[in-house]
């Protein structure tokens, strides 16, 4: 297997890496008077792929929020490709973004089409009318997730749970994002499909894209990440996987201690039981 | 009566009228309805037609004391009322924000009739609705409404669309979640006024929702759920008008029975097709 060391830096070389793809500097967020995130500073260079973890509520999905400027920050600023996202019409066009399928609704004959085609349609005006081109687009972005074009005119509802996240991912990708969102894409996703999806974030990485996982269970993603942030309210620690997955800081995210196992490539696993619910 | 003719009972004005009612009411249990199913907001239809009672029953209160106006513009304000709480409310609190503006609504209601005892029977008319009442001002009104439902609904049907599948992913995806859900909360409590005199608001939630709901089970795509809706709906009116012709009975009632019947068919069709 390829290491680490050679995804650090992706094919972005001759291009401005100065540039972080984003950066959060002592950032503070409040629902109302629920304090759900203080002191978060850190940065993520293009390219780079990061997971994202913590126990329920520890406020993951608050920062993808932040990082997409749907939410701004009481205190701090975050910025995407040296934007802030105050500028939100500047940074939407960079960032795409996979939500998390508890929070969507399909009780409704919704097509995979009409899926994919909300998102492209969004970015190119709401009210217009769907061009066939863009139609094209839509399949395309379903085809290099590795579904069948089949599956275009199929109720997103009757898919399986893997399929109908690499149909939010294709939602996603259809725009064509330099960074990548994903809040909980493994939640009801089987092994074999996991598998798909991570490939997919491979490929996507070698083109330069910055990938941002929210994950529950990090082990499926270990040997792939390049960085691990662990979320509690604040940062607990962020880095690479084997700085970050410490006893220490496990007890911190997790209030219990986790057993951790060191596999064949001396990969540090956190043996989560149900903690992470 | 029913020793007409068929072609003369149909040129009756007030058979005209009912017929072009339910028309109406087809439409908007087409497009309103089928919306309310997607974003899920049923109780608000429930809600904002008895909310519109309160806002009619004033209007006739203002009459009383020398401020004429059309009650339908009061229960139309009061409606819309509902669905701006609705919408304000945060997502886990939206049925008890639309069942408590609903009770305050009756509260005010009766306060109103109370004042007014002698035009009570006005506001608990639109309690119970009846086609063959529908006056031709009543339905210039619904035209307008409905077409200008229809033409908000074309324009934004994508937008309505996403908010309703993922809310969070049309913030995402750039929209302005928060309007579009105001706007397509409105246009749900609009709808359910323009129903109101046909149907009665006892009624309303009967015949804007039953129809989606049940085509909603049936349908194999969006455009299906909006075209089954519509038939549904279309075909209940129609059965309803023709029964009660024949044994006087209220013709809203015989429609939203068979509304409410074709959708526990519905559910026994997607059972028996196995999902
Ligand atoms: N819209 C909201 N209003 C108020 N509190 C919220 C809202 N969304 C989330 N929270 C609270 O913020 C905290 C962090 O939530 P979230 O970011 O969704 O956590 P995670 O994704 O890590 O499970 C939780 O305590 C949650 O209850
Ligand atoms: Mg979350």
């Amino acid at each position: 297997m390829v290491k680490e060391k050679d995804y650090a830096k992706p094919g972005v070389e001759t291009d401005d890496t100065e540039i972080e793809a984003i950066t959060s500097k002592e950032v503070e967020f409040r629902y109302d008077e629920h304090l759900v995130l203080s002191d978060v500073s850190f940065q993520i260079k293009r390219g780079e792929f990061v997971a994202i973890t913590g126990p329920n509520g520890s406020g993951k999905t608050t920062l993808l929020k932040l990082i997409l400027g749907i939410l701004q920050p009481q205190k701090g600023e975050i910025r995407v490709m040296g934007y802030s996202t105050r500028e939100r019409d500047k940074i939407m066009n960079l960032i795409g973004f996979m939500p998390q399928k508890e929070h969507i609704s399909s009780n409704f004959p919704i097509l995979v089409r009409d899926v994919v085609m909300l998102g492209l349609g969004a970015r190119k005006g709401i009210t217009k009318p769907t061009k066939r081109a863009d139609e094209e687009e839509g399949i395309q972005a379903i085809k290099s997730v590795g579904l069948d074009e089949e599956i275009w005119t199929k109720k997103f509802a009757e898919l399986s749970g893997g399929q109908q996240q690499r149909v939010l991912l294709a939602r996603a990708l259809a725009i064509k994002p330099e960074i990548l969102l994903l809040d909980e894409p493994f939640n009801g996703v089987d092994i074999p499909s996991q598998n798909k999806i991570l490939d997919l974030i491979s490929d996507l990485r070698k083109k330069g894209v910055t990938v941002l996982f929210v994950v529950h269970n990090v082990n499926p993603l270990l040997h792939q990440i390049d960085k691990i942030m662990l979320l509690k309210g604040r940062i607990v620690a962020f880095g690479r996987p084997d700085e970050v997955l410490t006893d220490k800081n496990l007890i911190s995210a997790y209030g219990a201690s986790i057993p951790i196992i060191y596999c064949e490539e001396g990969y540090a696993h956190p043996v989560y039981s149900d903690i992470h619910g | 009566m029913p020793d007409m003719e068929v072609s003369e009972i149909l040129t009756q004005p007030y058979m005209l009228r009912a017929i072009a009612g339910v028309v109406l009411i087809a439409i908007n249990a087409s497009i309103a309805g089928s919306f309310t199913i997607f974003r899920n907001v049923s109780f608000l239809v429930a809600g904002a037609s008895h909310s519109a009672l309160a806002g009619a029953a004033l209007f006739i209160l203002l009459g009383v004391y020398g401020f004429p106006a059309n009650p339908l513009i009061g229960a139309l304000l009061f409606a819309i009322a509902t669905a701006i709480i609705a919408g304000y409310a945060p997502k886990e609190e939206t049925n008890t924000a639309i069942g408590i503006s609903f009770a305050m609504s009756m509260s005010l209601a009766i306060l109103f009739i109370s004042m007014i005892r002698e035009y009570a029977a006005k506001v608990w008319s639109l309690l119970i609705g009846d086609l063959f009442l529908l006056t031709y001002e009543d339905l210039y009104l619904m035209t307008f409404v409905t077409f200008l439902s229809l033409m908000i609904a074309l324009l934004f049907y994508k937008a309505f669309l996403f908010i309703s599948f993922d809310s969070e992913g049309a913030t995402a995806f750039g929209l302005n979640t928060k309007r579009y859900n105001y706007l397509l909360l409105s246009l749900i409590a609009v709808s359910a006024v323009m129903l109101l005199k046909g149907v009665g608001a006892i009624l309303v939630f009967a015949m804007l929702v039953a129809p989606a709901a049940a085509s909603n089970e049936l349908a194999s795509n969006l455009r299906d759920v909006f075209v089954y809706a519509f038939i549904i709906a279309l075909v209940s009116g129609f059965v309803g008008i023709a029964i009660s012709f024949h044994f006087k009975v209220s013709p809203g009632a015989i429609a939203s029975l068979l509304a409410t019947t074709v959708y526990f068919f519905s559910l026994l069709a997607r059972r028996f097709r196995g999902d």
